[in-house]
């Protein structure tokens, strides 16, 4: 059956993307829903719920305001929060209800910018994309709005990292031991695209040097800053030493020449599977041919049309089609709710991932920066 | 490029008007656009002859996304553009939201790039009855609404809404008002009924057509009145109102 899943999970979408980009960067965030989606997202989606604040709201929508289109409750009670609470910004989000009525985000956001004088933004989210496509919205939005002056570079080898959230690296250590790893090489991570930093460290971009997108959520921005700076941009997540240190090379080599990089180059082999977020899998993949001399196939359930896919690569977004996908396999890399869907006579190595099965195994997430090496035993 | 969304009372004549200004303009020289955003997807038959148009939302329907641009549009009289955006299944699913779905696969296909109009005239159904009908209206769409009216009771109130509708989205950025065109249904005192309403919403009335059998005779021969009849006083009367239209530009 096209478009549904029976047996495996499915990933979270848009509005997630945009909540958890946003999460840490001192804006207001309404999701106008009647409430459902609130406690998904807190519950499932965001593992940093409970140890840090975020002003996340939630419309509590009624059918009365759906079928009569009222907006001005939303608007009221938006910019009354706003006004009392002050946030840095303000983002809007859609969900499936006011998608199918129609609700025009963009232009309630110029009501409440008009109103409140603070920046807003109008997501037209709607429950039915993958989160990736959130996180590209909440970033690119906040390149366009917040980096618009070309600062000086600093004087060091400095680089953005971009699509950063917990939906793909979880909590666990991951992000700081890529900062770490970066450091070590003599790369210094001018802003995280957007954990660990505030506002103000992100409107400061366009003095690194590169841009390192570690997931697609990351390209929207990475083009923005190199239309409007012209900084190159590098693709890829550096997991293992090898890899790291082709990014690394990769990085100088964007700052030498100002022509975009990627360090995705994972050749097709026929029975190892790795499925996930596009930018990462094939780094893992990549990862896993350096260190092994074995091609694999690479699943992106939730690629919207990157551009970086090869056709190495599998776009099965569908529950059968990714069965179909992995009838030859002999391994599979995944999170584990895909397990059910997998052959009994294939080796399965759980790869667990906040996006896909939030928080049931977010205590076993592994750091594949500092644990590359045992997660690569377990696979060979 | 100018854009304008034609709005009125259902059957008040707004397709055939809108046909007859895009064949009006398009004798100009200009580039032309006619997107019917109606579920009854007839807005443009005037214009393509015979000639098959498949609505945005049936190529949707059938092909999800694996559809391309020149499918969902058909080259009509002079090289008008003509695209349908059609609706729902008869009875289900939501007209308004189809044509939010159809203008925005429209523009995703690169449907303005490709073409370059110097005009696009959005054919809107009836009323502006839910959201879906204001997407001609939205930034990004139309720059100006126009109301197409008769002197009837019924189509004044319907014009005095959508003129209200418009008024209250000023503050989204959404079209701005450019006035009425009295489509003649020869009721008494139409021509005063109708300026009262223009001065009423402090707008003017920017053409005007006379009720002639010239349009069904037209509709006969599967043609606008302006490519049938290109002599007819009629037919001056919509080249007006089309010339009325571009001054906005």
């Amino acid at each position: 059956m096209k478009h549904t899943a029976s047996i495996i999970s499915r990933y979270t979408a848009d509005i997630s993307g945009v909540c958890s980009a946003l999460y840490e960067l001192g804006g207001m965030t309404v999701m106008h829903d009647a409430g459902g989606y609130g406690s998904l997202y807190a519950t499932h989606d965001e593992p940093r719920w409970y140890d840090q604040d975020s002003l996340i709201f939630v419309s509590g929508l009624t059918e009365t305001q759906a079928i009569l289109g009222d907006d001005q409750k939303f608007l009221e009670d938006t910019i009354q929060a706003a006004q009392r609470l002050k946030p840095r910004f303000i983002a809007l989000t859609g969900s499936p209800i006011p998608m199918v009525i129609g609700t025009d985000f963009p232009a309630l956001a110029l009501e409440v910018a008009q109103a409140t004088d603070i920046p807003t933004f109008g997501f037209n989210t709607d429950g039915m994309h993958p989160y990736t496509t959130g996180i590209d919205q909440a970033l690119t939005a906040i390149a366009t709005r917040f980096c618009t002056e070309a600062l000086p570079k600093t004087p060091n080898l400095t680089v953005n990292l971009l699509g950063v959230t917990p939906l793909d690296f979880s909590v666990n250590g991951t992000v700081s031991a890529l900062t770490e790893s970066l450091a070590a090489h003599g790369i210094t991570v001018h802003s995280n695209w957007a954990m660990y930093n505030d506002l103000d460290a992100l409107k400061k971009a366009s003095q690194a040097h590169v841009n390192l997108v570690v997931t697609t959520g990351g390209l929207g921005v990475a083009k923005l800053l190199q239309q409007r700076f012209k900084m190159p941009y590098v693709v890829g997540m550096p997991y293992g030493p090898a890899l790291m240190a082709q990014a690394v090379t990769a990085i100088q080599t964007a700052d030498q020449t100002g022509v975009n990089q990627s360090i995705l180059n994972c050749t097709k082999g026929a029975d190892t599977y790795f499925i996930g977020e596009t930018v990462t899998t094939m780094s893992l993949a990549t990862a896993y041919q350096q260190a092994t001399g074995q091609g694999s196939r690479v699943i992106c359930p939730v690629d919207a049309q990157s551009g970086l896919l090869t056709e190495n690569e599998l776009t099965a977004h569908d529950e059968d089609d990714i069965r179909d996908c992995l009838k030859t396999a002999t391994t599979i890399v995944a999170d584990p709710l895909y397990q059910p869907i997998c052959p009994a006579s294939a080796r399965f190595v759980p790869l667990p991932h906040e996006a896909f099965s939030g928080r049931i195994y977010h205590d076993t997430m592994p750091n594949l920066v500092t644990d590359f090496a045992p997660f690569l035993q377990s696979l060979v | 490029m100018l854009k304008i969304a034609v709005y009125g009372k259902g059957g008040i004549g707004k397709s055939t008007t809108v046909s007859n200004m895009a064949a009006a303009m398009a004798d100009k020289g200009l580039q032309v656009m006619q997107i019917g955003c109606d579920p009854k997807a007839d807005s443009t038959i005037l214009l393509r002859g015979n000639e098959k148009l498949t609505t945005i939302l049936d190529l949707v329907r059938t092909k999800q996304d694996q559809f391309t641009l020149d499918e969902m549009v058909r080259l009509g009289y002079k090289n008008i553009v003509c695209a349908e955006a059609g609706g729902p299944t008869p009875g289900l699913g939501c007209a308004g939201r189809g044509i939010i779905a159809a203008l925005t696969k429209l523009a995703e296909k690169g449907a303005y790039e490709k073409y370059q109009p110097d005009v696009v005239l959005y054919d809107v159904l009836g009323d502006v009855v839910c959201g879906g009908f204001t997407m001609p209206m939205r930034p990004g769409y139309a720059d100006y609404v126009v109301v197409v009216t008769s002197g009837e009771n019924m189509s004044i109130y319907a014009a005095a809404n959508i003129a209200t509708a418009v008024q209250q989205f000023q503050n989204r950025n959404y079209a701005k008002f450019a006035g009425l065109v009295l489509n003649r249904r020869n009721v008494k005192d139409e021509t005063a009924k109708v300026q009262q309403l223009a001065d009423d919403i402090e707008s003017k009335i920017i053409g005007s057509i006379d009720r002639s059998d010239l349009i069904q005779s037209a509709e006969e021969l599967g043609k606008t009145v302006v490519e049938a009849f290109p002599e007819a006083p009629l037919t001056q009367q919509y080249r007006n109102t089309g010339r009325s239209n571009c001054d906005q530009l």
